[in-house]
């Protein structure tokens, strides 16, 4: 479905994503981790479209969407989250997908969004102002039903669960554990705790310095001498 | 069942009310016109600026487009004046085509770059003598017509046009905010990353709004040539009709539909009937301090400052 081919993203001097070769289909369920500052959230902007590649392909069900706006991907099938919540202000959790669902899938569907509320646990705070009445899982389960809702084949988790306090975090888990089967969505999710990883998801891609240096099966990738290496912060040579 | 009972009350006291009231006294009546066209373009304003998060300083170039499309396409082709009007908020429209290349300016330099386009529109209309006549202008505009045995070309005929007009914007002002568009719009002025990622097309929707607020200011001032008879490049892109209504949209609350309109009819009258008794030449400067008053205690506009001051009294009570 998703094929990363050669893509690089530059500021300046500075390469944050190294010439990347990566693939994701309907099934995959990959996680993407790496040390801060790795690439992995540039690399989800480079897909989704936030900001533009300086080398390399993206192709989307076999078109290159490189030049797509971010909109238009998200239209394809590109749902993505942002570590920091963007809930649309001004608007209640509801309104909230309902714009995601009219203008992501070009219809309004009720039940499908009652069902996306239910989900992920938002249901009681439907009618709640999405910006200002929401508490942190809320707002990180608000991320993952926005992007629901435009009904994305590809789906980009940033770090849905940073920050969220043990309780908050285990049945976010459990969301995210369904979430796969439930909307036959492929989901490439950024996480920095191996354990979490381990338990979503079956292959792993590890970025180091804008660079793919693993890609394989959680046990694989994390007994690797060079992803031990990069993790535990040793020098490089 | 109580606001549609309030509604209709009120749409009796302005289309029979105020003519029953003001009728006989022109001049009055003319101030009332008057300050509906700057209600007009206040609402006009307002939703460029409430819904689609734009400042313009440009409006005047809609409200001078209009009015010459209007009055030539009347003059020269002999179309009928009321097609004409509604043909004057097309010429506004292609106006504002001209200006969509801008609308990927945010904040300040979108208002600087529509104000530069608006004194564009303006050396045209005084530089293309041929058909606009010039810095001389054109006389004898056609009359607002009659219609059913009824004048529309009186003073109360034109307050009636135009009552018709800004209430007709005002509905369709409320239909588009009450859309998925009005929804993907609110969301739009601060998380429009947010609407973006979600699939809004956040540029086209931005220009759709100024297309529809380019077509009611070009319908209002096309209203206004027709009405007064008489344009000139100088009255038909004067700044006045750009500042003069942002102090009513803001006086009465830009984010609210009846806002600049009352604020418009408040701002106007208080000021020629009464300012400007008491300081014959710059009454103007009272405005200024009273806008600035207002933005200092009341940003949300006039009509929260009175709630505001009757929750007071009730809590007093």
């Amino acid at each position: 479905m998703l094929q990363l081919e050669n893509v690089s993203v530059t500021f300046g001097g500075l390469t944050a994503v190294d010439r990347v070769t990566l693939s994701i289909e309907t099934k995959d369920v990959v996680g993407l981790v790496g040390p801060n500052g790795a690439g992995k959230t540039t690399l989800f902007n480079a897909i989704s479209g936030l900001v533009r590649p300086s080398g390399g392909r993206i192709m989307f069900d076999g078109a290159d969407v490189v030049a797509a706006p971010m909109y238009r991907r998200a239209r394809m099938g590109i749902g993505r989250t942002f570590q920091i919540p963007q809930p649309m202000h001004e608007l209640t959790v509801r309104q909230n997908l309902l714009v995601a669902q009219r203008f992501g899938t070009g219809k309004v569907d009720q039940k499908k969004i009652d069902e996306i509320l239910e989900f992920t646990s938002l249901g009681a705070k439907a009618g709640r102002d999405a910006a200002t009445e929401l508490a942190l899982t809320e707002l990180k389960a608000l991320e993952v039903a926005k992007a629901l809702a435009t009904n994305p084949r590809l789906l980009l988790l940033d770090e849905v669960l940073a920050g969220l306090e043990t309780t908050g975090k285990r049945r976010f888990m459990g969301m995210l554990k369904d979430l796969h089967a439930a909307f036959s969505v492929g989901i490439v999710i950024i996480e920095h705790d191996i354990e979490t990883i381990s338990n979503l998801c079956h292959r792993v891609a590890v970025l180091d310095f804008g660079q793919v240096i693993a890609d394989g099966t959680p046990a694989a990738v994390f007994s690797d001498p060079a992803v031990i290496k990069s993790y535990t912060g040793a020098e490089h040579a | 069942m109580k606001s549609k009972l309030a509604l209709i009350g009120a749409l009796l006291a302005v289309y029979v009310g105020v003519p029953l009231a003001f009728g006989g006294d022109s001049y009055v009546m003319s101030l009332v016109v008057a300050s509906m066209v700057i209600g007009g373009v206040a609402l006009s304003w307002a939703l460029l600026g409430n819904l689609g998060g734009m400042v313009s300083f440009g409006h005047a170039a809609f409200f001078g487009v209009g009015a010459y499309t209007s009055a030539l396409v009347s003059m020269k082709l002999g179309v009928p004046v009321l097609v004409a009007i509604l043909m004057g908020g097309g010429g506004a429209v292609v106006a504002s085509l001209l200006m969509l290349p801008v609308l990927r300016l945010r904040g300040p330099y979108f208002a600087l770059a529509i104000l530069a386009y608006a004194h564009i529109f303006r050396i045209l209309a005084t530089e293309w003598t041929s058909v606009t006549g010039g810095s001389g202008g054109l006389a004898s505009v056609p009359r607002l017509p009659e219609i059913l045995g009824y004048d529309l070309s009186t003073k109360t005929g034109g307050y009636l046009v135009i009552l018709t007009i800004v209430l007709a914007f005002a509905a369709l002002y409320h239909f588009i905010r009450v859309s998925h568009y009005g929804l993907a719009l609110r969301a739009m002025h601060e998380s429009e990353d947010a609407t973006r990622v979600v699939g809004v097309n956040s540029t086209l929707l931005k220009g759709l709004m100024l297309v529809v607020s380019a077509f009611m200011c070009g319908v209002v001032g096309a209203f206004n040539a027709h009405y007064i008879n008489f344009l000139e490049p100088d009255y038909a892109f004067s700044g006045l009709w750009v500042t003069l209504p942002i102090v009513a949209a803001i006086f009465g609350g830009y984010r609210t539909i009846t806002g600049p309109i009352i604020g418009a009819v408040v701002v106007y009258l208080v000021d020629q009937l009464i300012f400007k008794n008491i300081i014959p030449s710059g009454h103007q400067l009272v405005l200024g301090v009273l806008l600035v008053g207002m933005i200092v205690f009341s940003p949300e506009g006039l009509l929260s400052l009175v709630r505001k001051f009757m929750r007071k009294k009730h809590v007093a009570a």
